[in-house]
């Protein structure tokens, strides 16, 4: 859902200079934004050969049955249940379980990989075709700048997530339209930046000597331009990643993301909306994973731009 | 027609403030702002050719008879290529002002719809904005201010260990009302001393803040919220929208909450960009000049950093309509809130598609002429805006 508005709020400006305090602050927070991002990709990487993640198996017993260590910690088992006493930890599983007797940690760990897939192949595309186009309108421009300007306003003239919905309904909820449709809104976006970042890189001495010297214009571009836009798009690359992630989990929320048996968690917590009373934590437990993941990426982002930030590079 | 118009009137405004060349410069934006519609429009309309199937069997369903559905198709122009279908739809929509049915089986004029609904959800963007505002330009404020200070308060990467802690305290002892109650009563102290406290801790922890609403989902917060205002408290009436001319009370019990998730969605995006702007400003020479003669911070702040500021917030307002759009399909699809948001996507599952490519180039059209407006504001505003744009 990214927009504008968006990026402008993300584009840090010259500050005061960072005190030492504030600096070492924001670099633990920073570690402990990818400490949590890597956590989390191990954890879908694994997958389901991950110990700490059970089988997503439906069990008629185990419907919502509470997270498992309130039995572990109150010692109050159920006799009926015949696994008690040693598997105290595996009876209702770590994070519990949903209506449907599944372990919330495991679908939220299988939601997970569906997610960030969507998520990291969006922003890949959003690397390339938007980082392309806007290299090339930031330095070529003329009527190349032109095109790709109006490619800019148009996508963002139409609020995202209406056409995101509007394309995945009239071409079909398979996972690639999902991706296609949600690329729509990161094009433009990382466009945007890698444009306005290449507009000043452009004008800096060493590309005008490269230029004097007659090296040709593509060499210039690659390996002049290329890399000083490269940390800026990198950040944005962040902050994108998590943008998709909570447009996507909007999608699946309202059930227009990739069809069923597949999940994901924008459809975990839509699915859990209904019992929320009794089993609290099949909505809060993808909740506040995503909300920690998109933190991390925010965190980790704004970071990258600070510490990459060529002073004043506003939009 | 229309179109000749707005330019002189454009242009006459322009005279009118002495921007050089300024025709030029209404023909350009208004140029540019309708090259962006049509581009849009046409969009929408390659997108109904892509459903799979006849879009016209579709909205009007399986019991149509051939001669109702030949009729729509002719009707919508499908029959012919993309630009003839194009022209019917724009003169249709565009120049006669016929928006077609907001339901095709039942010749439910969309007009009609528009009409009940869009008033709702425009009230529902004023409070939201009310509140973003609200949080964001005191809190904007006072962050700028104690930017450059030496830092004093509780370190705030204490926060994410704390809610993660209590979090996995509340996974073990599963009573979430003691566990929210709990983090509430470690993170609010811990906030509210540190912002009161000033120093550079008041500005980490109001941009820690910004980040977290930031990366909290609209939909999240709004089932949340709604759990525990509607359904576990009587604080929100979920019986639907009362207006404000029936019953005070029972109008704001009927929009606060869904309000208030847009608001705290957005109220993010000001306070950075406010304080950005304003730390800005902050360091220009004027202020070091007021600053010599005597003035208070108060009057500083308020009265010379703020105002250049405040048209930065305005232009932003205005763009981010397109978010605040995206914002109400999610929030009054969960509060059942009966606006244009919760009708798209009902329009949506019923597979209405002529009604939702009217729709979004309404909106697309709602969001270029409000840009423009704003340009235009801009540049009476300031005048370096002008001088660039001439």
């Amino acid at each position: 859902m990214s927009n504008v508005a968006d990026n402008l709020a993300y584009t840090s400006k010259a500050g005061p200079p960072d005190t030492v305090d504030s600096k070492r602050e924001w670099n633990l927070i920073f570690w402990l934004s990818v400490g949590w991002l890597v956590i989390l990709v191990v954890f879908i990487l694994l997958g389901s050969a991950n110990p700490l993640v059970p089988e997503i198996e439906r069990n008629a017993d185990l419907i919502n049955a509470q997270p498992a260590l309130t039995n572990f910690w109150k010692d109050s088992c159920d006799p009926e249940v015949e696994r008690c006493g040693r598997d105290a930890f595996v009876v209702g599983g770590l994070f519990g379980n949903d209506d449907r007797g599944r372990d919330v940690l495991a679908i939220t760990v299988d939601g997970g990989r569906i997610s960030a897939f969507i998520a990291l192949v969006v922003t890949a595309i959003g690397i390339f075709v938007g980082g392309a186009l806007g290299l090339l309108a930031g330095y070529l421009k003329g009527w190349i700048d032109v095109v790709v300007q109006i490619i800019i306003n148009v996508t963002l003239s139409v609020p995202a997530l209406l056409l995101v919905i509007f394309i995945v309904v009239v071409r079909g909820r398979s996972i690639w339209n999902v991706i296609l449709a949600v690329s729509l809104l990161a094009i433009p976006a990382l466009a945007r930046i890698v444009r306005a970042s290449t507009l000043q890189v452009a004008d800096r001495e060493f590309v005008k000597a490269a230029e004097v010297l007659g090296v040709k214009k593509g060499s210039i571009l690659f390996r002049e331009v290329l890399p000083n836009v490269m940390p800026t798009m990198i950040s944005f690359a962040f902050l994108t990643t998590g943008i998709i992630l909570v447009a996507e989990g909007g999608l699946a929320f309202l059930g227009l993301s990739v069809e069923s048996p597949s999940i994901t968690w924008g459809r975990i917590i839509s699915d859990g909306r209904a019992d929320f009373r009794d089993s609290p934590w099949v909505v809060l437990t993808p909740s506040m994973i995503l909300f920690f993941t998109v933190l991390s990426l925010n965190l980790v982002g704004d970071h990258l731009l600070k510490r990459y930030d060529v002073r004043g590079s506003g939009l | 027609m229309i179109l000749v118009v707005l330019i002189l009137i454009l242009g006459a405004l322009f005279v009118l403030l002495g921007v050089r060349n300024s025709w030029r410069y209404a023909l350009q934006r208004i140029g540019g702002a309708v090259l962006v519609l049509i581009l849009v429009t046409f969009g929408t309309t390659v997108l109904i050719r892509q459903v799979p199937g006849e879009p016209c069997e579709i909205a009007l369903g399986t019991a149509a008879t051939p001669e109702a559905v030949a009729e729509c198709v002719d009707d919508q122009g499908l029959d012919e290529g993309v630009v003839a279908q194009y022209l019917t739809w724009s003169q249709q929509v565009l120049i006669e002002g016929d928006l077609g049915y907001a339901f095709y089986k039942n010749q439910e004029p969309l007009s009609e719809t528009i009409q009940q609904r869009l008033p709702r959800t425009v009230i529902l963007f004023f409070y939201s904005q009310l509140i973003a505002l609200a949080i964001a330009v005191p809190l904007g404020i006072w962050a700028a201010y104690q930017a450059g200070r030496p830092s004093k308060g509780i370190p705030i990467w204490i926060l994410p260990i704390i809610v993660g802690g209590i979090y996995i305290y509340g996974e073990f002892i599963t009573d979430w009302l003691f566990t929210s109650v709990l983090t509430l009563a470690f993170l609010l102290p811990i906030l509210i001393f540190n912002l009161f406290r000033g120093g550079r801790g008041g500005d980490t922890t109001v941009n820690f803040l910004a980040f977290g609403l930031l990366s909290l989902p609209v939909f999240v917060l709004g089932v949340i919220l709604r759990y525990a205002f509607a359904e576990e408290r009587n604080w929100f009436s979920l019986a639907g929208y009362v207006p404000i001319t029936d019953n005070v009370i029972e109008h704001l019990k009927s929009i606060w909450v869904p309000a208030l998730v847009l608001g705290l969605a957005a109220a993010p995006v000001y306070l950075r960009l406010l304080r950005a702007d304003m730390i800005q400003n902050l360091q220009q020479d004027f202020v070091s000049v007021a600053k010599a003669k005597g003035m208070s911070n108060t009057h500083i702040l308020l009265r010379h950093v703020l105002r250049p500021s405040t048209v930065t917030l305005m232009t932003v307002l205005g763009l981010n309509i397109a978010q605040l759009v995206n914002g109400a399909l999610v929030v009054e699809y969960i509060f059942d809130f009966d606006g244009m948001g919760s009708y798209l996507i009902e329009a949506i599952y019923r597979q209405e598609f002529f009604a939702v490519q009217t729709l979004v180039a309404l909106v697309a059209i709602i969001f270029v002429v409000t840009n423009m407006v704003i340009d235009v504001f801009y540049s009476v505003v300031d005048p370096r805006v002008r001088a660039e744009a001439a």
